[in-house]
């Protein structure tokens, strides 16, 4: 059995994001990058799934040679082996999902695992898309995972409460908090990832779908309004509250 | 300068972590040295006492008012320089340490102080000499400390830098601004060799900057401080290892110290050494699931990393096993993330004891005892034993490195409390036999002055207040700090 994990290097949401000078992209200059914090469960999950029902991992990464960090990462925890897609383009989510799907298919995975969405765009799309492209089952935003055979069986967050799907292999799951606690690294496996190689490979040209015209910063948050420091304020308080703000 | 009293504003003020609390009058913030000049002379001619605020992370209740008025140094929150060429920053005493600290690491420097909380004003840190999990290889926050202004509790002024006054012999000349000169002569007492943060630091020919270091706001204000920083280090490598049994771990954390400290040809060179027992991980484990079911201890270790990585992991990796070590368990920071991770790890479990204790009402009973190196496994033990004879809960966690615990007993109720108190009294002995200290890194404050008396006779402790009566001939400034207003006489 092969399972894939996708991962993604993305800004640390600590990190202050501003636009670049061409106005379409961020600029990236003191930007700390991290492994996507959803991808941890991905990985974590995929590793857990190799202990269960054996097979060998292999995570796939589409970016640049900064990728190799977020890479070893996943190598250090554990993960077999790692390939990575080398480009300096920037993809929208369908070419992200019509890259990755390719490699899947090389790798012949049956089991693939995404982060629920990737934190620097936020489109949360890309693993179903993958799934799509495949013609795997596909379950998103999963908290709770049990594969026995070829049965899956997953707990997914839906408002106000959890919903429990029973699908087959092939299938792509995306991993959502709560799901798992992603191991840390041990010093045997920080060595042991050091032997592992990652296998780069240039990834077939694709044309986005979309195109970013411009970005731009939100508008500041007004500052504050202080109306007084003790209950003499009270009324008015309450008078803007309701006149203004229309909150009560 | 904003003056409060209304008693739901100054409610605060009136209490610190260690959730000792007292009473004041009014809660003074002044926005310049000016305004705490105009402030202390005031009080000086009325001779009503000040108690000097910082940001109340405290363990000891030295900020805590008994009477008189609370001055706090809050609005006094600037870093004033940071100087990258020559290493050094000049900052206001409420300028957070975290705050600070990410400013200073953003431009490539590193200022190595860490208590674990660092929600805490440099100021603080600097009146109690705090120290942390890197004071291992770094030492207290003393070491860094290159000048400091302070506003004497009579309102003269006083600028000091490191190297510029030192005491000759054991007669101590200190000029003022105003160039008035303050003398007296220092008390001849051995300090314990350990970590320290009891009493006034004092040894004959003596750097004049030490005595203010650690003095718990007793002799002046601290307006200013000048620090000194270094380059910060890049590749750092931080574990957390977990045992089947704490013999095991305290075997680890001794041979990490010799090889750290006392061996010339050893690459390990641990920055900080931190020792959690099996009752901590239990408490830890409801928000870490990933902590072992069978560990029984746990060492947290960092190095900074500048030569071959490889040959450095499989050094530490060669310890580990020797000491039985959890070595498939063991976690590796990858990142700045986890790093940070590891770092609350060890800042949680003093929250969780102390919410743990709170929700129940009840309060803990917790030492900051350090003993020397060679006696330290033993001590363990012994207080061990101590803890269970009395019957009692604890955890015990800390800077094992430094030689230097906090085991913190855990009463069900108040006759329990009272043999935590009793056993407390007896850890302190114990350590004090040892030539350790009563207090590593808290400080004496308002809690410890009874535990203080076993490290020095009556006739040491009214030496040391014999200091603080020359610079504050009218006893206002943080009475009842280190010693009991009545050996101020
Ligand atoms: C969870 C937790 C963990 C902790 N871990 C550590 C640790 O690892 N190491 C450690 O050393 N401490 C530790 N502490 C104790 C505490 O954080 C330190 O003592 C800190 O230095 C206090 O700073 P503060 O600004 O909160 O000072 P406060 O509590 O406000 O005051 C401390 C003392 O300093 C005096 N003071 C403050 N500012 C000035 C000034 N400008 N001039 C003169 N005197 C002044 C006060 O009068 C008082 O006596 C811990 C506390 C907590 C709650």
């Amino acid at each position: 059995m092969k399972i894939a994990v996708c991962l993604n290097h993305v800004p640390d949401t600590a990190s202050k994001i501003s636009v670049g000078q061409d106005n379409q992209s961020i600029d990236t200059s003191g930007v700390t990058f991290v492994v996507n914090p959803y991808d941890e469960f991905a990985v974590e999950e995929a590793l857990k799934t190799k202990e269960k029902v054996g097979g060998d991992t292999v995570v796939i990464s589409l970016g640049n040679d900064n990728n190799k960090e977020s890479i070893k990462k996943a190598l250090a925890m554990g993960v077999d082996n790692a390939v990575l897609l080398k480009t300096n383009e920037i993809y929208d989510s369908l070419s992200v999902a019509k890259i990755l799907a390719n490699e899947i298919k090389t790798q012949n995975a049956e089991i693939v695992f995404f982060g629920k969405q990737s934190v620097d765009y936020d489109n949360g799309a890309v693993g179903q898309m993958c799934a799509e492209l495949l013609g795997y089952n596909s379950v998103s935003v999963v908290v709770g995972l049990e594969i026995n055979g070829n049965k899956v069986r997953a707990e997914r967050e839906i408002e106000g409460g959890r919903e429990i799907v029973e699908t087959e292999l092939p299938v792509v799951i995306t991993t959502q908090k709560g799901l798992n606690e992603p191991r840390y690294a041990s010093l045997k496996g920080i060595m042991a990832a050091k032997k592992k190689i990652i296998d780069e490979k240039i990834p077939e040209n694709c044309s986005n779908y979309t195109e970013t015209i411009s970005m731009k910063k939100p508008p500041a948050k007004q500052p504050g309004r202080i109306i007084g420091t003790d209950a003499t304020a009270v009324p008015e308080l309450i008078r803007l509250l309701k006149e203004e703000v229309k909150v009560i | 300068m904003i003056i409060k009293s209304n008693p739901d504003e100054i409610q605060n003020y009136l209490t610190d972590a260690s959730n000792y609390s007292g009473k004041c009058e009014a809660v003074y913030i002044p926005e310049s040295e000016q305004e705490i000049v105009e402030i202390v002379s005031r009080c000086n001619a009325d001779k009503t006492k000040i108690t000097v605020a910082g940001n109340g992370t405290g363990l000891t209740g030295g900020r805590v008012p008994e009477g008189g008025i609370v001055l706090s140094t809050e609005k006094l929150n600037k870093i004033l320089e940071i100087n990258s060429n020559d290493k050094y920053a000049v900052v206001q005493p409420s300028v957070l340490l975290n705050e600070f600290q990410e400013e200073v690491e953003s431009r490539n420097l590193f200022y190595p102080p860490d208590p674990t909380e660092r929600n805490c004003y440099i100021g603080g840190t600097v009146a109690t000499n705090a120290s942390g999990a890197r004071t291992f290889k770094y030492g207290p926050t003393r070491s860094y400390v290159l000048g400091l202004k302070i506003v004497l509790p009579d309102g003269r002024k006083l600028r000091i830098e490191r190297g510029q006054f030192i005491a000759d012999g054991s007669h101590a000349i200190i000029p003022t601004e105003d160039g008035s000169i303050i003398s007296f002569e220092l008390p001849n007492y051995e300090m314990p060799a350990t970590k320290n943060a009891a009493g006034y630091y004092c040894k004959e020919k003596m750097d004049m900057i030490d005595l203010f270091i650690g003095s718990e706001g007793t002799l002046g204000i601290i307006t200013e401080i000048k620090l000194k920083l270094i380059d910060l280090p890049k590749n750092i490598l931080s574990c957390i290892i977990f045992f089947n049994s704490q013999e095991d771990a305290l075997d680890f954390v001794e041979e990490a110290v010799r090889l750290s400290r006392y061996t010339d040809d050893s690459i390990i060179s641990a920055r900080g050494l931190e020792l959690f027992d099996k009752f901590t991980l239990k408490f830890l484990r409801s928000d870490y699931s990933n902590i072992p079911e069978n560990a029984e201890a746990a060492v947290w270790f960092e190095q900074e990393i500048d030569g071959n990585e490889d040959e450095l992991i499989s050094e530490w990796m060669e310890l580990i096993s020797k000491h039985n070590g959890m070595e498939e368990d063991s976690w590796i920071a990858n990142d700045r993330k986890e790093m940070d991770k590891f770092k609350d790890f060890r800042h949680a479990i003093a929250l969780k004891v102390n919410d743990y204790m709170s929700q129940r009402g009840l309060k803990k009973v917790g030492t900051d005892v350090a003993v020397p190196f060679e006696s330290f496994k033993g001590f363990y033990f012994d207080t061990i034993k101590l803890v269970c004879e009395a019957g009692l809960n604890y955890v015990v966690y800390g800077h094992a490195g430094d030689s230097h615990i906090h085991l913190n007993m855990l009463p069900d109720n108040a006759e329990q409390y009272n043999k935590a108190i009793e056993t407390y009294r007896q850890i302190c002995s114990n350590a004090v036999k040892l030539k350790g200290t009563v207090s590593a890194e808290h400080g004496i404050g308002k809690l410890k002055r009874e535990y203080f008396k076993l490290m020095y006779n009556d006739d040491v402790i009214k030496k040391m207040a014999l200091i603080k009566l020359a610079f504050d001939t009218n006893r206002i400034l943080n009475i009842g700090n280190i010693f009991d207003e009545k050996y101020l006489t």
